[in-house]
């Protein structure tokens, strides 16, 4: 786990540390400013990342191997990387189609995958989801929501 | 002392209003019910619930985020005492002892003994926190940007060394934090850094998206692998929601002792209140005359940590009102949205505006008192909640968390930061690199680095200026010795 971990953050720290040099000297002013502190940020990723793959080489010390669960808990995994791109479609969708139906099929679709085989159930708890959130944040709060065909019909 | 009083006065007219009472209660229903709920804590509660507080003016919003916060530390036990399953990492010592009380049929007082303590830990926190905050604020005002930058270092150094867990993995997350701080225009230069071409980083990334991501969708994440998870609760045996003499005897000593001690520790960074209440609990142990007992349903057991618990969290306000540092991820959580909201916590709260400083701390001592009222009477309609399944609380909550993230700028661009710090957070959590450290050097390493520069420019270029100013030599001895604490405590802990 910890060598993973460590090559992680000797990676990042490395191609982060590449770009802060490459950033522009300025030629007045705080001239060392802009690099100063990303250049120190960027050793001290690479040196922690380095110590801690280092410290893997004595066995007595290795850490346990890292355990993602990707077979054992397969199912985990598909419902985080279902949910992850629903949710990010569900905000790309949200300026033109309005609030109340992209919230109510976003509900719906994460209350299917969750709370499976109950389909009057998660019915409700979409739209009523929608609905009380609607009228707390747009009704009673007063904040802007998104307005599609739907909430232009409704007179608030 | 006189000022004390007459600021406490002020604050009193501000929180007083009918309109910060009523948020006052909202705020601390609302985050009873989310710290009640098994895996959600504080941090979630107030991330989560963001959105309820735009709109409002700043003290409002800070009275509702204190409420939501202390709130969450009242609900945090009640699902340890019924169903042994603890609402987050500070309620776990709630289930040594307060599950047995359930098992012997005394529900009741636990819930009891957990609310009276909770109110007794939170009424000593908020009295050692009225007569600290106005001399560190005081004295902070006289600190440059030497002193500011050092203070700011020893914040996230004691981050990871006052914490358990790996000292590297704490590094590293610091400085994928301070990394994710750089992103965006340099406020100094007006230099375009670590973008990497894409226009929509140049303001930098959204810290709220962040912290909604890693607090609140990783949680629920998390959560996935118990999504079955149906508890069973027995209320017709809860009984009377009250205490009898004999367990006032035995807990009234320990809620007064553990009180100062869990402030204490709420105080220091990185020290939260998983550490306070094990504190506490090892603490009372020793000290009793039945040790034997705990474990096996001692009241006292249940007390002591719930006191310390409370009097942590009024702890952990005091770096966050007098610095604008926050010491753990609910008060991180907390900064940022004040920052989206315009105010700075810090040492010119105080002197700028006293009515919002003030309001919140007395806003803070009424808040207790309408706690303890929600959580005795109600106790019993409050746990449940705790029957309704994971599976349909998940939904909701990642449901409220994106309409959050939304209104951070009315905008639904933000779901995709959200949506993949929330996959990050859960890959991090499983490599056990740590996310408090991570999310509290976002929000501090913009002050961090502009200390820096402005501390060099005026030493001419000179680092030696940080252990020539006082003040600032202290903060980096501190820094260093916690540093040496932590390594030589690990070491003889892996001995």
């Amino acid at each position: 786990m910890n060598l993973m971990t460590g090559i992680i953050a000797i990676v990042i720290g490395g191609i982060y540390l590449v770009t802060a040099m490459l950033l522009p000297q300025m030629t007045m002013g705080d001239r060392l400013g802009p690099k100063l502190f990303p250049s120190i940020i960027g050793v001290v990723a690479i040196v922690a990342g380095a110590v801690l793959a280092f410290r893997e080489r004595n066995p007595e010390k290795r850490s346990k191997k890292t355990d993602f669960g990707f077979v054992k808990h397969k199912s985990v995994w598909i419902k985080i990387l279902l949910t992850t791109i629903v949710g990010i479609a569900y905000g790309l969708v949200m300026d033109s189609l309005g609030f109340l139906i992209p919230t109510t099929l976003f509900m719906l679709f994460i209350t299917t995958l969750i709370n499976k085989g109950r389909v009057v159930q998660n019915l409700i708890i979409a739209i009523a989801f929608a609905v009380l959130t609607y009228g707390v944040f747009a009704v009673a709060l007063k904040l802007s929501l998104p307005r599609g065909f739907l909430e232009q019909m409704l007179p608030f | 002392m006189q000022a004390i009083f007459s600021n406490l006065a002020l604050g009193m007219q501000t929180a007083m209003t009918w309109t910060n009472i009523l948020w006052v209660i909202v705020g601390g229903s609302l985050g009873t019910i989310i710290g009640m709920l098994p895996g959600l804590g504080p941090a979630t509660g107030v991330a989560i619930l963001i959105p309820i507080t735009f709109g409002m003016n700043p003290a409002t919003a800070l009275i509702t985020m204190c409420a939501v916060y202390y709130g969450a530390m009242f609900g945090g036990s009640r699902a340890s005492i019924m169903i042994n399953v603890p609402g987050d990492a500070s309620a776990i010592v709630s289930c040594f002892d307060g599950y047995p009380m359930t098992k012997q049929g005394r529900a009741g007082p636990a819930l009891a003994i957990s609310a009276i303590a909770s109110f007794i830990g939170g009424t000593i926190g908020m009295l050692f926190l009225i007569f600290l905050t106005q001399p560190i604020a005081s004295a902070a005002l006289k600190f440059g940007p030497a002193e500011m930058f050092s203070l700011l270092f020893f914040a996230l150094v004691a981050t990871i060394t006052l914490s358990e867990g790996d000292l590297l993995k704490g590094l590293i997350a610091i400085a994928f934090g301070l990394m994710l701080s750089t992103i965006g225009i340099d406020a100094m230069t007006g230099l375009v850094r670590f973008t990497y071409g894409m226009g929509s980083l140049n303001d930098g990334i959204d810290f709220l998206a962040i912290i909604i991501g890693v607090y609140a969708v990783t949680e629920v994440y998390k959560n996935f692998k118990d999504i079955n998870a149906v508890y069973k609760l027995d209320s017709k045996t809860i009984g009377k929601v009250w205490i009898s003499k004999e367990d006032w005897k035995r807990t009234w000593k320990p809620m007064l002792r553990n009180s100062p001690l869990g402030f204490l520790i709420g105080v220091l960074p990185g020290m939260g209140g998983s550490i306070a209440t094990f504190m506490s609990y090892a603490l009372e142990k020793n000290l009793s005359k039945h040790p034997e007992e705990f474990g096996k349903g001692a009241i006292e057991g249940l007390a002591a940590p719930e006191a310390s618990n409370n009097a942590c969290s009024c702890g952990a306000m005091v770096p966050l009102l007098t610095l604008g540092i926050p010491g753990s991820g609910t008060t991180a959580v907390m900064l940022g949205a004040l920052m989206m909201l315009g105010v700075r916590p810090g040492p010119t709260l105080f002197t700028d505006h006293p009515e919002i400083a003030w309001g919140v701390i007395a806003s803070m001592l009424l808040g207790n008192i309408i706690l303890v009222i929600i959580n005795l009477p109600l106790a019993i309609p409050l746990v449940q909640l705790l029957r309704v399944p994971t599976r349909i609380m998940l939904p909701i909550i990642m449901g409220l968390a994106l309409i959050g993230t939304y209104f951070l700028n009315y905008s639904s661009a933000d779901f995709i930061i959200v949506m993949i710090a929330g996959v990050i957070g859960y890959i991090f959590s499983k490599l056990e690199i740590p996310l408090p450290p991570l999310v509290l050097a976002l929000i501090l390493g913009g002050a961090a680095e502009q200390n820096l520069r402005n501390s060099i420019v005026l030493s001419n270029g000179s680092p030696l200026i940080f252990l020539q100013k006082p003040i600032s030599a202290v903060f980096l001895v501190l820094a260093v010795a916690t540093l040496a604490y932590a390594i030589l405590k690990r070491k003889k802990q892996a001995a």
